[in-house]
């Protein structure tokens, strides 16, 4: 297990996201934390699910690999809940909006629900 | 299904390559095609589409078009770029959609390239996916001969769909594939660049780049692969470290023919560890698809006379029983049910509906799983066509599922022999609707008595047998030298003597009498 090396607060997950470290956003997981990400291909009903940090940690690695910009704007936290968006764009010019709302328990990530809307 | 996907351009040295990206996926997956490939064309084809958005439902995925094919720019025929070259494509257009690091999914001769590929960038290769793979084109695709023999169709004969027999022999018979085939040789390349593109595959010799991939590597290979020899990916996974190899059954070369989805799960359940859970926006239909002819060659103006009152009756007569219209092209209409029997019982009244208009009617009727949405389309409907034109004039042809689901119905219906479809495991039971007999049992056996061969004249006998054959009445009035009207006088005269209802169902008579080989 990776050691914390900051605590999850709005600043440090908008500075993780914006300077695309992937191993330090996988460090803010709980080791059975789950991922839903709800977009066009994956509806409320049927969300797609990252269940564990090594999931959640390639699932990072991946989308941390893409040369694309992504800026945090706001965060808002509230006891063990969090909520922040996101606006990324791709090179080509392709935008996508994120607001995830996250919940800890020990300081850590435990549940995050993603819903994104891509240009397309 | 048409998506209305933008299309980009990315620079590759002084060559524009067109890309589109598709998908909201955490993963990048980019798919290198193989001989030749269209990015707007393949939204066209439903094999093909299904296959990019089962792909795309979990990736981010990157589609181009290698350089002299599809959308992207033209290349010199005479001075041909070198599989590197190509290769670097795929960099550019990595690069140009912001992908530090991929899938690739690598078909046909898209795999040597995707090899290549990962072996150069290992930084930028998540994982490796072939399908129908090799890693030397004259060892396991064509030695030079063949190949010389393939160019100089492909001269000759590029554009009309001549090729499809050396990828999908499976898909021959289908009239609209065949057609969307020609198209994609069309609009993928000229015939010079196409036999080019052949010389340059021929070419592809990357046996000394399997050793260096780092990337876990999957490899896809149908037993039966038209074009590829399977021994190709044995080769590969004997070759590249931590290669797992799938071999799943198949005959038809291009990815997205055959079952797709069997290709798309395997490819799933390998980058993201699980797959899709099964459609479940399908739902249980019975298809009559409806074939009229003009057999009796009224002549273009009495046939579209007659064609276009057969289709206003049709359409009044699909919806009286409860069914409606789905898909219709060129003389074939696709109607769809809730039920078998009703089907059955709308094309018998198709089929009484076009003798009293004068024209030929065949029809089919199968049953089984549609996706819910948009025109009918997969298995069920290939099925169901096949089984169409399989049908005599006149005759009702349905899988025997049907007549089992109809129990109780009233129908009724003869056995009609079996039919081979590449598409299943085994030959599909055929059954004969007949007309409705209410005091015999529902599924009978014909009476042996009625049924001997002994029963008909010496020329009868002549006359079934090319009936079997698939002759048309004008064909046999030749072959016997006797007038069409004869023809038609043993035809009527055989079917009351053997109590058959049509002359299908007196093919597979004869058929049935003969054994396949013949007497």
């Amino acid at each position: 297990m990776l050691a914390t090396k900051e605590a999850v607060t709005g600043a440090s997950i908008k500075k993780a996201i914006e300077s695309r470290d992937g191993p330090m956003l996988s460090s803010f997981y709980a080791d059975d934390a789950l991922v839903r990400v709800i977009d066009r291909n994956n509806p409320p009903s049927k969300p797609r699910e990252i269940r564990g940090r090594a999931a959640i940690t390639t699932f990072w690695d991946d989308i941390c690999s893409r040369a694309m910009s992504h800026r945090v704007d706001l965060t808002i936290a509230q006891g063990d809940n969090l909520a922040f968006s996101q606006d990324c764009a791709y090179p080509d010019g392709t935008k996508v909006f994120c607001a995830a709302m996250l919940e800890l328990k020990d300081g850590k990530i435990a549940r995050q629900t993603v819903v994104q809307a891509w240009d397309e | 299904m048409a998506r209305p996907i933008a299309t980009r351009y990315a620079r590759s040295g002084d060559v524009q390559i067109a890309y589109q990206v598709v998908g909201q996926g955490s993963l990048d997956l980019v798919f290198v095609p193989g001989f030749i490939s269209n990015l707007d064309l393949h939204w066209e084809d439903e094999g093909y589409s299904r296959l990019l958005s089962r792909l795309s439902a979990f990736s981010r995925l990157i589609l181009f078009d290698k350089r002299g094919t599809g959308l992207s720019d033209r290349v010199d025929a005479n001075a041909l770029p070198s599989l590197e070259t190509r290769m670097d494509d795929v960099r550019a257009v990595m690069d140009a959609a912001g992908s530090s690091r991929a899938a690739i999914l690598g078909a046909s001769e898209g795999a040597p390239m995707a090899i290549l590929f990962a072996a150069t960038y290992p930084e930028r290769t998540r994982s490796l996916v072939l399908y129908a793979g090799y890693a030397h084109f004259h060892k396991w695709v064509m030695d030079p001969e063949r190949l010389q023999t393939f160019i100089d169709a492909a001269e000759t004969n590029w554009g009309t769909g001549a090729t499809l027999q050396n990828f999908a022999p499976g898909r021959l018979d289908d009239a609209r594939f065949a057609a969307w085939w020609a198209r994609f040789e069309r609009l993928s390349a000229s015939p010079t660049a196409a036999a080019a593109l052949a010389r340059m595959n021929a070419e592809i010799d990357v046996r000394g780049a399997l050793a260096s991939i780092r990337a876990q590597t999957l490899l896809i290979h149908r037993r039966n692969d038209a074009r590829v020899a399977p021994e190709a990916s044995r080769y590969l996974a004997r070759n590249i470290p931590d290669a797992q190899l799938c071999e799943i059954s198949g005959r038809d070369h291009p990815i997205w023919t055959g079952d797709v989805n069997r290709v798309a799960d395997l490819i799933e359940e390998f980058l993201t560890g699980t797959h899709a859970p099964p459609d479940t926006d399908r739902v249980l239909a019975a298809l009559l698809v409806t074939r009229v002819s003009d057999t009796a060659r009224l002549g273009d103006r009495m046939w579209s006379e007659r064609s276009l009152r057969f289709q206003e009756t049709l359409r009044l007569l699909v919806g009286r029983h409860g069914g409606r219209i789905a898909d219709q092209y060129g003389d074939v209409v696709v109607s769809r049910f809730d039920g078998p029997a009703r089907a059955i019982r709308c094309a018998a009244a198709l089929r009484d509906a076009a003798q009293g208009i004068g024209i030929a009617s065949a029809q089919g009727v199968h049953v089984g799983e549609i996706d819910a949405r948009g025109p009918p389309s997969g298995l069920t409907v290939r099925v169901a066509v096949k089984i169409a034109e399989h049908a005599g004039r006149g005759g009702i042809l349905a899988s025997r599922l049907v007549s089992e689901i109809a129990t109780g119905s009233g129908l009724h219906f003869v056995d009609a022999g079996r039919l081979a479809l590449d598409d299943l495991e085994g030959p599909l039971a055929l059954v004969e609707a007949t007309s409705e007999q209410h005091l015999e049992p529902a599924c009978r056996s014909r009476t042996p008595a009625a049924a001997e061969p002994s029963a008909l004249t010496a020329r009868e006998n002549e006359v079934v047998a090319l009936i079997a054959d698939g002759k048309s009445n004008a064909a046999i009035a030749i072959e016997l030298s006797l007038s069409e009207h004869t023809v038609k006088r043993h035809v009527a005269n055989i079917l009351t003597k053997l109590d058959l209802p049509s002359r299908a169902a007196a093919a597979a008579f004869a058929v049935r009498q003969t054994g396949p080989d013949g007497p």
